[in-house]
């Protein structure tokens, strides 16, 4: 057996005993592909938006595959929007998009940029797309909710009505 | 951009978080309050609470309405109160909450007057406002 096919089998062995053994103690721990990755999106979720805009644009650099890069690129907009750096929180989200259009969280983070840069149109497009991709998203109705008080702000007008009416008179 | 922050939706799959992100919205808002009064009822309103307008409602700018009838006892508390009509459910826990709120005069010694049910309807509307007055 030469060297290289020793190794190779010593490797495989390794990697089955490993398996076995987590199978007898009933334990399947699926490590992050990505850890930079993984915990930028922590870092962001905790609003540690400078510390998870560093890991994950580390993450981005070895990123495999669309899933991840898409991540990536979408937390990267998010992280972004978070330090109020618009400008590049666009180039990312611009990225993003420009590798999946029904990217609807995409959609919805660079409408939130065009509300805040009061590009109202851009933002209505983005909002209109993003909701044929996910009709429900709650965030796409919040930053729609954010376009209309800009483009259509209104006041509410509470009227309390004590009059009897004929059909509460005949309960 | 204010520093309002908030992050709204987190969805989790695999290890990776992927981000929506909007601002809370914090902003005070200007509501107007009319309020149409009984001629007919003995019974004088002291604490009429005013509903809060849902925040979703306003949002997605939905109008509407509820009507919830209670019984006034003798010390003018509200008592047994239930939603007899509501146009969309958004708008019957801020109303139930007011009418829970609100209460009447006592009746005075000597004054008495059945339980007589009354009912209360709360309208939510929404005003356009030109927009130089917002900014």
């Amino acid at each position: 057996m030469s060297r290289p096919a020793a190794f190779a089998f010593v490797l495989i062995a390794t990697i089955l005993l490993v398996s076995i053994s987590s199978s007898e103690e009933s334990k399947v721990v699926i490590g992050p592909r990505n850890p930079d990755l993984t915990e930028g999106a922590q870092e962001l979720l905790a609003g540690n938006a400078e510390t998870g805009v560093k890991l994950t644009l580390r993450g981005l650099v070895v990123a495999q595959g669309k899933r991840e890069k898409e991540a990536a690129l979408s937390n990267l907009c998010a992280g972004y929007i978070m330090i109020n750096d618009l400008d590049s929180a666009l180039t990312y989200c611009n990225m993003l998009l420009a590798e999946n259009d029904q990217h609807w969280r995409g959609r919805n983070n660079r409408a939130l940029i065009y509300v805040l840069r009061a590009e109202y149109d851009k933002a209505e497009e983005d909002l209109a797309i993003g909701q044929e991709v996910n009709p429900n998203a709650r965030t796409l109705k919040v930053v729609k909710g954010m376009l209309l008080d800009k483009t259509h702000p209104v006041e509410s007008n509470i009227i309390i009505d004590d009059r009897r009416s004929r059909k509460a008179d005949e309960e | 951009m204010s520093n309002r922050l908030a992050i709204l939706l987190i969805a989790i799959c695999s290890g990776l978080a992927t981000l929506d992100v909007a601002l809370s919205d914090n902003d005070t808002r200007v509501t107007r309050i009319t309020h149409f009064e009984d001629s007919s009822s003995d019974r004088i309103p002291t604490v009429t609470a005013v509903p809060q307008y849902p925040e979703k409602a306003r949002r997605d700018r939905i109008e509407g309405e509820a009507t919830i009838c209670y019984l006034i006892d003798s010390r003018g508390r509200i008592k047994r109160p239930s939603v007899r009509q509501s146009s969309h459910k958004m708008f019957a826990k801020p109303s139930m909450k007011a009418i829970r709120q609100s209460s009447y005069e006592p009746l005075r010694p000597g004054q008495n007057l059945s339980q007589v049910k009354s009912c209360r309807t709360y309208r939510f509307l929404l005003n356009p406002v030109a927009i130089e007055e917002v900014e």
